[in-house]
């Protein structure tokens, strides 16, 4: 069904703020972009089952504070199941060491389960971190958190504020084109177009009848916006005030330490992984 | 001088070729000479490319005139200096509620004015609450735009301008995407903002009943303003409206048709009330007037008197049985041609059996979109299908088309249920014909001939039998041969959809469904695709599903009315039934004609009129038989 495709597209969370009004919404986009940025690389230190324990308590508390029903960002895993399949699939049957079982000529290790369902949880944990910055920070915000943190580029030529503008504004008309794909893949179909059937050149030349419609849309749409900005007086970033310019509050300097503990924690548990467990050896 | 002048005011659009060479040049506004007082409430009419959205980015520097000088508070428009100045005074709001919407927040969006405008952040709070005040929108100002109606989209790109405290707001045809309920959403937000914070609207438009609040109404064609006046004023000249592809509304057709036939009527009627308040009395005065000079006129009385009785009787009878009256009175009208097919008891072309939708069935945003719905609908038939915007109109007509599954329910395509089995989807879309909302956002081909036969080579046909198709399509939407190499993109707005629609008539549908063909068209252009539509349904015996916000043309064309509410089927009626309703459908944020609140309103005065009357022929013959039947006693 023409549907689908196009319901799947929605599916992606990443990018569409959930509003309500939690500490985690309240908490200064730059906390959030460092909170992100060291979740991230946490996930990178982790070598053992502890680390990943670690990582999941960090997370589940993050979830909890942030008020965003879990389903919601579950929903945004599902764009990534088929990246998530391929990644298990590959290290589960490409990794050598120890044979559990042959299919064939695949042959399941045990190392290829360890790294795979390590791969598996750190992909996962992954998006789902980055999902609940998105989810908590509108992003207008984020991207005054990212203009902020980057500021320092401007000095070597970089325009900081008028890429910050962009990437909100591809944020906000995401949502809009997804819809007009929708629309207009469907109303290609009401005149009998396929796009499901037939080989790799017929559906990239099906394509066109989509592509061609969404071009010329996405540019008028940009040309009237542009215009509509500039009857908004807008002209570029100097001299422009914030209606919510950044401050850190009560939020964020508690924020900052328990980052910071967290991951301590993690690289001590890389560094000193704990005796007791089995599978706790450090993966290479 | 007033807050906008202009003197002499030219625009040219000129296209350049790839070494700067001017190509061609197009004159967008020539001479236009305007004063408007700060304060006032402008209403600018014209069709589609007659100038109106140029003049309108004339008036805030986005275009810089060719020649001539626009003034702003005394700012000359071409003069960089002040090009920000003049900005902050002269607001702007665009057609598209989407594309004008910067900001992923309400308020986020409100504040982006203030902030370009280097505003303290104190001061900008103060103003985005006050905006978001001004247009009732507070209670969203966390939500994301993308979450709101067209109406409150347009309301905060109104607050977003208003934030920065301009003289005077321009809007370009802010009506022109939104339904009936998001349209008087926004036109009583400038009203009010007009009238309390005294701010100048300008406010371009071609639904001619947005603009009977304003004070001046200016009409442009050609580039030039052709009329200018009161409203009053302009709409008594109905028939130089109309030879500048503009309408009038149908109160005000109705009393410029009556007084042409000799009813002494006052010029420029323009609300229901002041027909009334006309009417009534010049009515009553006639019926009353008649025992008055039959006891003069001694023997005849007798005779008058029982044709009185009998004209009163028969009215009585009339409505006794106005439900079964209707659909005859339906067969012995126009045009039903479903009437002349229902003999032969064919099988209908289409028939939907308990038909049931859910969105996003299992998660937290299930919603029930189609609630059991049943109906069947014979071979060439017109049909209207109205509902407010969400009440399924859109799922049910996709339903149709086989691009949206079924929850539960059938759904029979002469007689084959579509979800059998081995049931060919593919070839329903083609014989049930879709034509989308803006169907010209879909065109994609190089040249018109081409698009128009995407559709038939998708079908398989030889060459030959492809361009056959096209050609007869583009004729049925009266496109010829000289369109057929032109780029689609190069057409005007009208000749693009009509391309769109020949790109569906071409598949050779046995059933046509229209979501919303005349959105965005002006008068005329609405009337042209409508009249295109009714032609090849009677002589091709096309059936016809028509999705319609405009209830007169739903009156003027359809011969059953499907009325959705809810996911429901509220009605499914002849149009005089259904409209006999009007106050159940305004409950579902729906209307009548104008013209059958009028006939009600002269019937609740003790005017024996037919009250399931709904379009203004009727009407003005109705009350003009009236008239003249008393004229010929007298």
């Amino acid at each position: 069904m023409g549907g689908r495709a196009g319901s799947m597209l929605r599916d992606i969370t990443l990018g569409q703020y959930y509003p309500v009004n939690s500490i985690l919404h309240r908490l200064d986009p730059r906390t959030k972009l460092f909170g992100t940025l060291v979740f991230i690389v946490s996930l990178f230190l982790c070598s053992s089952w502890t680390g990943y324990v670690a990582a999941a308590v960090f997370l589940i508390l993050v979830i909890r504070l942030s008020k965003v029903p879990f389903h919601f960002m579950v929903r945004g895993l599902k764009a990534i199941m088929i990246l998530l399949l391929i990644s298990v699939a590959f290290n589960l049957f490409l990794t050598d060491g120890e044979v559990i079982f042959k299919i064939g000529f695949l042959k399941v290790t045990r190392e290829g389960i360890r790294i795979a369902v390590f791969m598996a949880i750190r992909l996962v944990f992954l998006v789902l971190g980055s999902t609940i910055m998105t989810l908590t920070t509108t992003p207008n915000s984020l991207t005054d958190g990212l203009e902020r943190s980057l500021g320092f580029l401007n000095r070597v030529g970089i325009p900081v504020h008028e890429i910050a503008m962009m990437m909100s504004i591809a944020l906000r008309f995401i949502p809009i084109l997804i819809e007009e794909t929708d629309k207009i893949m469907k109303a290609q179909m009401a005149r009998g177009a396929d796009f499901e059937s037939g080989n790799l050149i017929r559906k990239a030349k099906a394509m066109v009848p989509l592509l061609v419609p969404l071009f010329i849309s996405a540019f008028r749409r940009a040309t009237d916006l542009a215009m509509a900005m500039e009857a908004r007086c807008y002209h570029g970033g100097s001299g422009r005030t914030k209606m919510k310019p950044l401050q850190y509050k009560t939020a964020d300097h508690i924020g900052y330490p328990v980052l910071f503990l967290y991951l301590g924690i993690v690289i001590c548990l890389r560094i000193f992984p704990p005796k007791f467990l089995p599978l706790s050896a450090p993966v290479r | 001088m007033g807050i906008i002048k202009t003197s002499k005011l030219t625009f040219d659009y000129v296209t350049r070729d790839e070494e700067e060479k001017v190509e061609d040049i197009n004159r967008a506004i020539s001479d236009v000479n305007l004063d408007i007082k700060a304060g006032d409430f402008i209403g600018i009419l014209g069709h589609n490319g007659s100038g109106k959205s140029t003049f309108a980015k004339t008036m805030n520097g986005i275009l810089v005139p060719t020649e001539g000088t626009v003034w702003i508070s005394g700012m000359k428009t071409s003069d960089d200096q002040s090009l920000w100045d003049i900005r902050r005074t002269v607001g702007m709001v665009f057609q598209n509620p989407d594309n004008q919407i910067i900001g992923n927040v309400v308020e986020e969006d409100v504040g982006f004015g203030p902030e370009n405008l280097g505003i303290p952040t104190d001061e900008i709070w103060k103003r985005v609450d006050a905006s978001l005040e001004a247009v009732g929108m507070t209670a969203y100002r966390l939500k994301s735009p993308n979450k709101l109606s067209g109406g409150q989209k347009q309301r905060v790109a109104i607050a977003g301008v208003m934030a920065m405290r301009p003289k005077c707001i321009v809007l370009d045809e802010p009506t022109a995407m939104l339904d009936p309920n998001g349209r008087s959403e926004v036109i009583r937000t400038i009203t009010e903002l007009n009238r309390q914070e005294k701010i100048t609207v300008i406010l371009i438009t071609h639904y001619m009943e947005e603009v009977i609040q304003a004070n001046r109404v200016i009409v442009m064609d050609d580039g030039k303003v052709v009329m200018d006046g009161t409203p009053r004023a302009i709409f008594s000249r109905v028939a130089e409206l109309k030879s500048y592809r503009l309408d009038v509304p149908q109160v005000t057709e109705l009393a410029y048709e009556l007084k042409n036939a000799g009813l002494p009527l006052p010029e420029g009627m323009l609300t229901i009330e002041e027909l009334m308040d006309a009417l009534v009395p010049v009515l009553k005065e006639r019926i009353a007037g008649i025992p008055a000079k039959q006891k003069t006129a001694g023997e005849e009385t007798a005779a008058k008197e029982t044709a009185a009785k009998e004209t009163a009787g028969e009215e009585t009878a009339a409505k006794e049985n106005a439900g079964e009256e209707t659909a005859a009175k339906e067969t012995a009208g126009e045009k039903t041609p479903e009437e002349n097919t229902a003999g032969s008891d064919t099988v209908p072309v289409l028939k939907v059996e308990h038909l049931n939708y859910i969105y996003s069935q299992g998660t937290a945003f299930e919603q029930s979109a189609l609630k059991d719905i049943s109906f069947e609908i014979p071979r060439g038939q017109f049909v209207g299908l109205i509902g407010h915007t969400g009440s399924g109109k859109s799922t049910l007509i996709q339903h149709l088309d086989g691009l949206i599954r079924a929850t539960s329910g059938k759904i029979y395509y002469n007689g084959q249920d579509i979800y059998a089995s081995g049931f060919d989807m593919k070839k329903l879309r083609m014989k049930v014909g879709l034509v989308f909302q803006y169907p010209e956002h879909q065109l994609f081909e190089a040249d018109v001939f081409s698009d128009v036969c995407f559709g038939p080579r998708n079908e398989g046909l030889s060459r030959e039998e492809t361009e056959q198709r096209a050609k007869e399509a583009l004729a049925g939407v009266g496109l010829d041969e000289s369109y057929y190499r032109q780029s689609p993109f190069e057409l005007s707005g009208g000749q693009q959809r009509r391309v769109a629609i020949a790109g569906v008539l071409a598949m050779n549908p046995d059933v046509l469904i229209l979501d919303e063909p005349t959105a965005g068209l002006d008068p005329k252009g609405r009337d042209e695709i409508l009249d295109k539509v009714s032609r090849l349904q009677d002589r091709k015996g096309l059936t016809v599903i028509l999705v319609s916000h405009s209830m007169e043309d739903i009156a003027k064309y359809v011969g059953r009315i499907i009325v959705l509410n809810n996911g429901e089927v509220a009605y499914d009626d002849p149009p005089k039934k259904v409209f006999s309703h009007f106050r159940e459908l305004e409950k579902m944020g729906l209307s009548a004609p104008q013209v059958t609140y009028i006939v009600h309103g002269l019937k609740e005065k003790g005017i024996p009129v037919d009250d399931d009357i709904t379009t203004v022929q009727e009407a003005e013959n109705k009350i003009l038989a009236l008239w003249g039947e008393e004229q010929v006693q007298c």
